[in-house]
């Protein structure tokens, strides 16, 4: 019935953003805390330009080169700061963007978003847009299984273990690091072509910092780097999320009690996966 | 073993749905989590109140009425899940929400495929008037905030305006309206936009001290940073007239800046009357059972009128589309907020708006102001 | 001037949160994202005892800063202890859980609307040609006198001495007798205990809502970033910085009109982003660690 297939799609939705995500941070450890960032980005330079052509192609391509782009820049950063200081420095972009489209009303609308995104012809109803997302979403997981399997991801967990062995291994850092991100940039492309549509709205609240927390959740809790792990993690923690409306609270408490809960959870999952978060560096 | 568990328990719940008893369900949605919740709990009681009192009556041609509440949190996603549980699962006649603009916005489309209602007490984007045939509110539009400040700056013989707003959807709403309806011979000569949720106003404050102004907008959109205008205003020595919106209109204010916000006068609905028993005997019921409003009586006082003239057309029409002809061919609807009916754009048309002032940290009737 | 004192009030308060900050990391080598949220629950404690309490104000704070520690030191013993040996970054994830869950807390306990700490009626003193409360100025002078006092005992102290000793070297320092998980504790706490400070301050100041932990949080990080992670002199002086350069951007016209306000926490985050492009390290930090 329609709710179950309206969870299905923001399931299928978030996979590839998600994903992508899973393996810059997850297998790459980069700590990378801008995708929303990307997502933001992407989104508002697809949908502005939808507004001044109403042709999706040309829209899509530039949220596209908008979000390679940014991505781009973030892989730069990566090979040139620490992780502490990327993971403050891509919090900061992710802020500071949010407060470009919300300051930059002449250009973005600013606080009131655009609404009315029409859905791309033959997506317009509930069912042909939930097969769709997760076509798409299958079609993504294949894809990033392969990835992982690949040199990619070897070498990817081979940099994060210890760079200066798989430099020496003759790895290059320089192309993983930016492969990693671009293949990042591509799901969050992807899912911000989608998502928007499925709702009709674009607006800033929907881009905000707690969105994060659930990419992080997502990956801790499935395991990072796994795709398996996180493919499943994001479907029972969408579902989760869902079902949350289902109990009787009383309403004051629901709120707060939503933050308890995936903070525990997000505790718990840290302390479980404690051993593969981060490799153990061996030191003297 | 944890995550088997909770993917069971959710199909048990969805396997619960589609399951009638014998109610008449509406459905809320608001924000009950995050920045916003204070306009969420204020409009939940609100509606609460409102069915409370159809109840108490019989219910609905004598058919209890359900409330069942979603959290939209502010934004549209969670919105749109809210709405698509409401309409498929639970199966609502109508709905009473969203409070943010994108709320009202993600769920006009999920609404309008399913032929259920929405309106919505507090949503003041100007997208909301074409967002569908079924989507309603009633929150006055921003159009007659600018009139009716417009006319009061005529009356009062100010004529230079300073305004500072937050870059949120309603603040900016009352914004455009503001400059919209400037009368000839007001300018505004301080128009600033700061970030939503700004505490600190000091360095705006240091430039407004050099600028020649008569009245001062606290465009806010709450009472937090309504406070911290009024205080940082006044700390730097500032003794123009101060006026306020809605947000203003909230007793909390008066106990956090007493002395700051003292001759400010909030532009709201003329609630507090004592004339009007009927507000009388809401904001009493409302104070009795929930305490203090966290926003301000008014955004409950409009939720609780949207679910009586929601119920109210139930009984005559049922729902779908019957009922959505009902709501546009109300006449006059006469509420707490004052008596209105809908144009044909679902818009709402009729509530009066007045002028308050706090004197002494508390809210006193000013003037009323005649709306067309 | 009067952009000058505006910078002194807020700079006092970023300057509480990011010296406990810069401790953390200069110590432990970890960052603690629930800072924001560990300042609010001082500063709420203090209102509750201060109005529903009706206790004098020193008492009050006092009672603030002991929930404010209690509280530290729970977060450290079930988010931090049992992580940050293992891996750095751990404690990131880790304490933006416990962010969250504080947050909850904090929401269920004291819900929604603004509160402030009533210190009774403000009166305006000049100064040049501006005007500043007396409350902002005992507050502005009581941060300044504490700040000199942590950086007195780390530098001229024995303990300030063993804390530098762990930080230069744990493994050195552990040998030689000195017992540093106890200090970790101790400096984490000390931490929590100064955002403790920083809630009241802004509880006294402005108001209280519970959503400003987050952006509390990034303002003292942009402080830390810009003034090195492992110079506390840096930090506080950057604290200052920023707050002034917040002042300055919004105040001052820039090529003939003013920047729209809505920018104005911007600057805190373009300056971490243009450090950490420019100088990594931060303004006054350096490549090796020093305490």
């Amino acid at each position: 019935m329609n709710y179950l297939l309206h969870i299905l799609t923001m399931i299928g939705l978030s996979i590839p953003n998600i994903l992508g995500y899973n393996l810059i941070f997850g297998r790459g450890k980069f700590l990378h805390f801008g995708p929303i960032a990307t997502s933001l980005f992407s989104s508002y330079a697809m949908f502005l330009t939808l507004r001044e052509t109403g042709n999706y192609l040309s829209a899509f391509f530039v949220g596209l080169l908008a979000s390679l782009l940014l991505s781009s820049f973030f892989a730069w950063l990566a090979l040139r700061l620490e992780s502490d200081a990327l993971g403050i420095l891509t919090i900061a972009m992710h802020l500071a963007l949010l407060s470009v489209v919300l300051n930059w009303s002449s250009l973005t609308r600013g606080a009131l978003g655009l609404p009315q995104i029409p859905r791309i012809t033959g997506m317009l109803s509930l069912p042909v847009f939930a097969s769709v997302s997760i076509v798409i979403a299958l079609l993504w997981i294949f894809f990033m299984v392969r990835v992982h399997r690949s040199w990619l991801g070897r070498e990817l967990s081979a940099l994060a273990e210890n760079r200066a062995h798989a430099e020496a291994l003759g790895i290059n850092r320089a192309r993983v690091t930016l492969s990693a991100f671009l293949i990042g940039g591509l799901g969050a492309t992807i899912t911000n072509t989608l998502y928007p549509q499925y709702i009709g709205l674009l607006h800033p609240n929907d881009y905000q910092f707690s969105n994060l927390i659930f990419f992080i959740l997502c990956v801790v809790a499935g395991g990072p780097g796994s795709v398996r792990g996180v493919v499943i993690s994001i479907v029972l923690l969408t579902s989760l999320q869902e079902l949350i409306r289902f109990l009787p609270l009383p309403l004051g408490l629901i709120g707060p009690m939503r933050l308890l809960f995936f903070g525990l959870i997000l505790i718990i999952a840290v302390y479980i996966r404690r051993k593969e978060i981060f490799p153990m560096q061996r030191s003297v | 073993m944890k995550k088997a568990l909770s993917l069971l328990s959710l199909i048990f719940a969805l396997s619960a749905c589609g399951a009638k008893t014998e109610t008449i369900r509406i459905g809320y949605i608001g924000p009950l989590t995050g920045d916003a919740v204070s306009y969420g709990v204020d409009t939940l009681n609100g509606a609460k109140i409102a069915v409370d009192e159809v109840n108490a009556a019989g219910g609905v041609n004598g058919v209890k009425v359900e409330l069942i509440a979603e959290d939209s949190k502010c934004n549209g996603a969670d919105s749109a899940s809210a709405t698509q549980k409401l309409v498929n699962v639970d199966k609502v006649v109508a709905i009473i929400g969203g409070q943010c603009s994108s709320e009202t916005l993600a769920a006009a489309p999920i609404a309008e495929a399913g032929k259920v209602v929405v309106i919505s007490p507090i949503s003041s984007s100007p997208d909301i008037t074409t967002a569908g045939d079924y989507i309603f509110r009633v929150y006055p539009s921003d159009a007659l905030k600018g009139k009716a400040l417009a006319a009061y700056f005529l009356k009062a013989n100010f004529t230079k305006v300073a305004i500072i707003s937050e870059n949120t959807d309603f603040c900016q709403g009352i914004r455009s309206s503001v400059k919209k309806d400037l009368p000839p011979g007001v300018k505004i000569v301080f128009d600033e936009n700061v970030d939503p949720g700004t505490k600190d106003y000091r360095t705006l404050m240091t430039r407004l001290k050099d600028i020649d102004f008569d009245v001062f907008i606290t465009n806010g959109q709450s009472d937090a940073t309504v406070a911290e205008m009024a205080k940082q205003l006044r700390a730097l020595g500032m003794k123009q007239q101060m006026v306020g919106t809605d947000t203003a209109d909230s007793a909390t204010l008066g106990q956090i800046a007493k002395e700051a916000v003292e001759g400010l006068k909030p532009l709201s609905v003329p609630m507090l009357s004592e004339a009007d028993v009927a507000a009388a005997d809401f904001a009493k019921t409302f104070r009795d059972r929930h305490g203090e409003p966290k926003a301000t009586m008014f955004f409950a006082a409009l939720a609780h009128d949207a679910t009586r003239v929601l119920l109210q057309e139930i009984g005559k029409a049922g729902s779908g589309e019957a009922l959505k002809d009902a709501l546009y061919a109300v006449k006059d609807f006469t509420g707490i907020a004052g008596t209105f009916h809908f144009d044909a754009n679902g818009d709402v048309v009729g509530i009066p708006l007045a002028m308050k002032e706090f004197v002494n940290g508390m809210l006193r009737q000013s003037e009323i102001i005649p709306v067309e | 001037m009067q952009l000058l004192l505006n910078a002194l009030i807020a700079g006092s308060f970023a300057a509480l949160l990011a010296s406990g900050l810069s401790l953390v990391y200069g110590v432990l080598g970890i960052f603690n994202m629930a800072l924001g949220q560990l300042a609010l629950v001082g500063g709420l404690t203090t209102w509750w005892l201060v109005s529903i309490l009706s206790l004098p104000l020193p008492l009050a704070i006092a009672g603030g800063i002991l929930i404010t520690a209690l509280t530290t030191w729970f977060g450290f013993e079930f988010f931090v202890a049992p992580y940050y040996r293992r891996h750095r970054f751990l404690p990131l994830v880790t304490t933006i859980a416990f962010s969250m869950i504080l947050d909850g807390l904090i929401l269920v306990i004291f819900h929604q609307e603004p509160k402030t700490i009533d210190v009774g009626t403000r009166t305006l003193l000049p100064v040049f040609d501006a005007l500043i409360s007396s409350q902002q100025i005992v507050l502005i002078v009581l941060t300044i006198l504490f700040l000199a006092l942590l950086t007195w005992v780390l530098v001229k102290t024995a303990f300030g001495r063993r804390i530098r000793a762990t930080v230069q070297h744990p493994t050195a320092a552990e040998s030689l007798g000195i017992r540093s998980s106890l200090l970790h504790r101790i400096v984490f706490i000390v931490s929590g205990v100064l955002a403790g400070f920083a809630g009241i301050y802004v509880g006294i100041d402005q108001n209280l809502t519970p959503t400003i932990g987050f952006a509390i949080t990034i303002k003292a990080y942009a402080a830390i970033i810009a003034g090195g992670k492992d110079s506390m002199k840096g930090t506080i002086l950057c604290a200052y910085l920023i707050a002034l350069l917040e002042q300055l951007s919004i105040g001052l016209p820039w090529f003939g009109s003013y920047i729209p306000s809505g920018y104005q926490s911007t600057v805190a985050l373009l300056v971490i982003i243009l450090v950490l492009l420019i100088k990594p390290q931060g303004l006054f930090g350096s490549k090796t660690r020093i305490a």
